[in-house]
């Protein structure tokens, strides 16, 4: 089974017309947690899904980091976010790209309003670009790594306002 | 040390193995994880540990250009591969050495020739080290009764196309080669759609003994000895030990020899394993292959020698060279080692995931434990099941079982269950006592007693 950004978008859109607490549905490898209280956490589950949408910023993990790094990026300015924005993780390790080429403005600036298909953001890999897209619809509130950094699985890159 | 960044490509006990080494020799650590071991001894033991991806090791271990991709933003300018995942992938040594990292491990080239049972083959050919002998195609009846009796009784009759079993048979005399030839022949010639057959010497009674050799990629090779891994399951080795004391002297230095031979010949670096199959009858031994990556059982062999092999792989890994000669490694002693799974050998070897809820490990004389795991720990269902190597040596062999059988009796898992018990019970059987032991034994003798008690 295939998931969409557009799916996670109705699925997200459903949970909220809904009266629930928490939804969290599970598909193979994918796992999608949706919850009303933003210190929720999903519950236990130890694989991570590839493409991570939670509600509520301070479910967001914060990319694993101890001392003795070699190189240091910007931490996610988690504390200045809002409970119900959605955040943009990283499928994998990498190099985080905001605009499509060396030179040229972002894929989309702060503030702009985005659709599920936006694409704003390149995960490189030895060379080869990954396009990573919104997933939601809402407007790009904040981004949290610094241009060119390494990025890990699961690190929050973006946070969005779902409109 | 010329290395200053170490990047560890893989997880579990070999992982921390690695650090330790690293640590020891002051150059820096950087692991790659996935997400299931971001809170692992490993992640923990490095100076940093990266999230490469998610748990399923196709997205995170075994992607090639993920790992090398998180060596180069990390600043690493080595990288160990451990066993298992990519550590005999020739594309991983070929990208670190495009990308400007020192694979610790063998060239792309040699990863090639050596992992490919066929080309491995002719190098052993040529190098004059024996194969288990055998014949080409045979044509007719009287072809392979003549062939069969140049090998020697028992042979094995085996399809050319063939594969499963089909088609083969063994045969202890002429009288069951002329029974079986045709119906072999008719059913490879079903199976297949080719009725051609070939002989091999049948090793009725078979012990797997390996030489434990490093080599600096110059020819220069030396070897710490041989090791007994014959307790297997579906070849999968359960119980090593170190020496092969099963085997006669004089036949042991002829390992030794042959296997620096090929090693040398293919100007290897690195640690490695030439595997042979030890035919306990004929006292003869015939190559199987090379394992081009340091192994699961290689604490047995640096037991007897006292030498570090994760330091000896970095150094000739960053062109230093040996170090050493033959003759400053002196064996003395005997180890054994026993895998510990988390597995249920009671039900057909399932794997047993889970919390680790009770840990208390043996401490003692002579004892070793390598393992990642400790109480509290998740064995995660995504990878391999082994969550620690019990090491026990001795003066002599007497010594390191008495020794063993003490600390598994002191070992205490609570939680998943494991094959501990099990070792236990293999290593103080009377045939493993009086080393009777056959790669046979284990399934037919060993695993059958275990399950009646």
């Amino acid at each position: 089974m295939n998931i969409q950004s557009r799916d996670i978008d109705a699925l997200i859109e459903l949970f909220e017309a809904s009266d629930w607490d928490e939804m969290h549905l599970k598909i193979q490898d994918f796992e999608l947690f949706l919850s009303s209280d933003a210190k929720a956490r999903s519950p236990g589950a130890l694989a991570a899904p590839a493409a991570v949408v939670s509600m509520g910023a301070a479910a967001a993990p914060a990319a694993g980091r101890h001392a003795g790094g070699a190189s240091a990026t910007t931490p996610p300015l988690a504390d200045q976010a809002q409970s119900h924005w959605v955040t943009v993780t990283a499928p994998n390790l990498g190099t985080f790209y905001r605009a499509p080429k060396p030179g040229s403005p972002p894929f989309v600036e702060i503030g702009q309003a985005v659709d599920p298909e936006t694409e704003i953001c390149l995960i490189e890999v030895m060379k080869l670009f990954t396009t990573l897209r919104a997933g939601v619809k809402g407007i790009l509130k904040q981004a949290c790594v610094q241009d060119a950094a390494m990025v890990e699985f699961g690190e929050t890159l973006f946070y969005i306002e779902p409109a | 040390m010329r290395l200053k960044r170490l990047f560890v490509a893989n997880r579990g006990e070999i992982a921390v193995r690695i650090l330790r080494t690293a640590r020891k020799l002051g150059i820096e650590t950087v692991i790659g994880v996935s997400v299931a071991d971001k809170h692992s001894l490993g992640a923990e033991m490095a100076d940093r540990a990266v999230v490469l991806g998610p748990a399923p090791s196709a997205k995170s271990y075994l992607d090639v250009r993920l790992v090398i991709h998180a060596a180069k933003a990390t600043g690493c300018d080595s990288l160990h591969p451990g066993y298992g995942f990519l550590s005999e992938k020739p594309e991983l040594s070929r990208l670190c050495e495009s990308e400007g990292l020192l694979f610790v491990g063998p060239r792309s080239e040699t990863i090639e020739s050596l992992g490919d049972k066929l080309s491995a083959r002719t190098i052993a050919r040529e190098t004059g080290v024996r194969t288990v002998p055998g014949t080409d195609h045979m044509a007719s009846l009287a072809d392979a009764r003549a062939a069969a009796a140049e090998l020697g009784y028992p042979v094995v009759m085996k399809a050319s196309a063939g594969g499963g079993g089909r088609g083969m048979f063994k045969a202890t005399g002429p009288r069951e080669l002329e029974a079986s030839f045709d119906k072999s022949s008719r059913e490879a010639e079903a199976a297949f759609g080719d009725g051609r057959l070939y002989l091999e010497r049948f090793v009725e009674r078979a012990r797997h003994v390996e030489v434990q050799i490093v080599g600096d990629g110059a020819g220069n090779v030396v070897h710490f000895g041989e090791r007994d891994c014959s307790v297997q399951r579906r070849y999968q080795k359960l119980i090593e030990e170190a020496p092969a004391s099963a085997v006669p002297q004089a036949t042991r230095e002829r390992l030794h020899e042959a296997a620096i031979r090929l090693t040398s010949f293919a100007k290897y670096r690195n640690a490695g394993t030439v595997e042979f199959l030890y035919d306990v009858e004929r006292d003869d031994f015939y190559f199987i292959e090379v394992n081009s990556r340091i192994q699961v059982e290689h604490p047995v062999s640096e037991e007897i020698t006292g030498q570090d092999l994760i330091a000896l792989q970095l150094r000739v890994a960053a062109g230093e060279g040996l170090g050493l000669r033959q003759h400053d490694i002196k064996i003395t002693g005997h180890a054994i080692e026993c895998r510990i799974n988390a597995e249920d050998p009671r039900n057909g070897f399932a794997p047993a995931p889970g919390r680790i809820t009770g840990w208390q490990a043996p401490i003692g004389d002579g004892i070793r434990l390598d393992t990642h795991a400790r109480q509290g720990y998740l064995v995660p269902p995504f990878y391999d099941s082994m969550i620690g190597k019990l090491i026990a040596r001795g003066r002599d062999r007497n010594e390191a079982i008495t020794r063993m059988l003490l600390a598994i009796e002191h070992f205490t898992i609570e939680g998943p269950k494991t094959t501990l018990a099990l070792a236990g019970a293999i290593v103080d059987h009377a045939d493993f006592r009086n080393n009777h032991i056959t790669t046979r034994w284990l399934e037919d003798i060993g695993l059958p007693a275990f399950q009646a008690k």
